[in-house]
């Protein structure tokens, strides 16, 4: 299961903090059952001593580059739901939401990678089934084969393991022509092991073994459209794709049902995913047609239902560049010199004081001081930084125990709506 | 409302200017019009570029010019019951107990603490400790800086 399952659990969910961090739990047991999936599939590759694991071992990498994803994998749904738990406590809708966002790319990339790994565990499947049965295929074709696969996968693996907001949304909206492309390496060594297979008398055995493989891996869906019809033109654009009631429609073919756009809208329009991203999830369910065509934007409906509009594409702007803000500073809203306080009292790991940062200009923050002769502190983010640690100190001697991460954000959000600072965090950096 | 409205410009210009378009002569008569609402709510209300804690370093200032802190200092805990109590002082200071809550208290307290001028943080320190070992009944919520046992608590400042 994907993230778009994430989202349809997500909205599924009443609106109640308890039923959406429910939800958000039910998404990641859901993505960690897909890793285990391919986790399951790379150790039972890992042992095998013929096929893939014969050969000298030169395939061994192969698998081991598999392997190697599912840490990090691991540790973006770890990171989800430490994420979402805190957000369920914080007793504060738009600090829920704000951690929420903090959490969405983690989700994205967690789904992408899934996505991604299940297509390479496909083309390991498709190596070990050749090596084991199809002595006609030559090995150092299949090597280099598989090494121009690894190559295709390697850059946006890499990006979405990164964690990092802006790759994994440029990694995400990528993927629908990854896939095609990958889809089409895929077809392409079926069919060299076809022809190779072509004379070989015990061939049959072993190109129903390739048909075999072709129907369970992931791109199954992409397969089932393969070949075009007679005469129809492949050049079939995202503009094809038509918002009916029922969902979205490829002709025939229901794409996405009405449910999942509605539920992917509501998570557009509070910024958890991105417009992009969710329609690079909408091009991957279209299938290989739709991937094929990287350009060609989603017809204005289908866009409409995504959640499109000007404040959507405000919320975008001023999480990344636009709005001047690009190269605003960024500051910690936990202060930084308290790093090991904080610590103390739970932000680590996903955590981290450095996912909690907001974007000022300099202007700005001196603007704070414009006016007055305050007794209450400096210039931001000084003063911040000193009320804020004056704050949650005599907070925490008041409650008589240490604080927890999500009182610890309750009373930076109640701070934040008193300064006007929008809660979109963005990820800083150690310094 | 776009990132950092309230602090592009000159927002001290910008909120006495709201305030007098609404009929009032000074940010601390538009404010005690309004004595149960937060910080965050008076800023809303003069508009989205309007941050409370710029409200709040007006009253500061105002009061400060007038010889009305302690007034100032009181009906502050008001605005952060709003915030952090809206139902009142609870039950109980056990979160284990029904209806009880330490957390709410402990940051209605600490924030009261962190808005008080610095002369008035050793006397606003006492006054919470004073509450937290005695507490007022359950549903105790100031509706003023008249408040009866807040004016026990931080009295008028000596003329």
């Amino acid at each position: 299961m994907s993230w778009l399952g994430v989202a349809l659990l997500l909205c599924a969910a009443s609106p109640s903090q308890e039923g959406t961090r429910q939800a958000v739990h039910r998404a990641v047991d859901d993505l960690k059952g897909s890793t285990t999936t391919s986790a399951n599939a790379l150790g039972r590759l890992a042992r095998k001593t013929a096929g893939i694991g014969g050969v000298n071992g030169v395939f061994t990498r192969y698998v081991a580059y598999g392997s190697d994803q599912l840490p990090w994998l691991r540790g973006a749904l770890g990171g989800s739901t430490a994420l979402a738990e805190t957000a369920a406590q914080v007793g504060n809708a738009d600090m829920e939401l704000a951690i929420l966002r903090v959490a969405g790319p983690r989700l994205q990339a967690a789904s992408f990678g899934n996505i991604l790994l299940a297509v390479w565990v496909d083309f390991l499947n498709l190596a070990d089934t050749v090596l084991d049965n199809c002595p006609f295929y030559s090995v150092e074709r299949l090597l280099v084969d598989m090494k121009r696969v690894q190559q295709l996968v390697v850059p946006s693996m890499a990006a979405l393991a990164s964690q990092d907001p802006e790759r994994v949304e440029a990694a995400a909206t990528a993927m629908p022509e990854l896939m095609g492309q990958l889809t089409d390496e895929f077809g392409a060594l079926r069919n060299g092991v076809r022809r190779a297979a072509e004379g070989y008398q015990r061939s049959m055995v072993a190109a129903q073994i390739v048909e075999m493989i072709t129907m369970i891996s992931a791109m199954k869906m992409s397969f089932s459209q393969m070949p075009p019809p007679p005469g129809a033109s492949v050049a079939v654009g995202a503009g094809a794709l038509v918002m009916e009631s029922g969902g979205v429609m490829l002709g025939p073919r229901i794409v996405v049902s009405a449910e999942w756009m509605e539920t992917v809208r509501r998570l557009v329009q509070a910024g958890v995913i991105t417009l992009p991203v969710a329609s690079a999830a909408l091009r991957i369910n279209a299938g290989r047609l739709m991937m094929a065509q990287t350009g060609g934007d989603l017809p204005k409906g289908v866009r409409d239902a995504l959640g499109d509009g000007p404040e959507v594409r405000g919320m975008h702007e001023t999480g990344k560049a636009g709005a001047g803000m690009a190269e605003a500073p960024r500051h910690h809203v936990l202060p930084q010199e308290y790093r090991a306080w904080f610590e103390q009292r739970g932000f680590k790991g996903p955590m981290d004081i450095d996912q909690f940062c907001v974007r000022m200009e300099r202007a700005q923050h001196e603007a704070i001081h414009g006016g007055g002769d305050w007794r209450l502190g400096r210039t931001w983010p000084e003063e911040w930084n000193q009320n804020v640690m004056s704050e949650l100190r005599t907070i925490e001697s008041n409650k008589g125990r240490m604080l927890t991460p999500s009182e610890i954000l309750g009373v930076v959000a109640d701070e934040m709506r008193s300064y006007k600072i929008p809660m979109n965090f963005i990820p800083g950096r150690k310094g | 409302m776009s990132d950092g409205d309230a602090w592009r410009g000159n927002w001290l210009v910008r909120l006495r200017e709201r305030v007098r378009d609404r009929g009032y002569t000074s940010v601390t008569a538009f404010a005690e019009a309004r004595p149960t609402a937060s910080l965050a709510e008076l800023a809303d209300e003069l508009g989205q570029d309007i941050a409370g804690v710029q409200i709040h370093k007006v009253l500061v200032d105002e009061a400060e010019r007038n010889h009305k802190m302690a007034r100032l200092v009181r009906g502050t805990l008001v605005r952060k019951f709003r915030d952090w109590l809206p139902q009142g002082w609870p039950a109980s200071l056990d979160p284990d107990v029904e209806g009880g809550d330490r957390f709410k208290v402990a940051a209605a307290l600490g924030g009261w603490h962190s808005y008080s001028p610095i002369p008035y943080r050793d006397p606003v320190k006492r006054a919470g400790d004073i509450l937290m070992a005695n507490p007022p009944p359950p549903g105790w919520y100031p509706k003023g800086p008249d408040d009866e046992l807040l004016r026990m608590l931080i009295p008028d400042d000596e003329a």
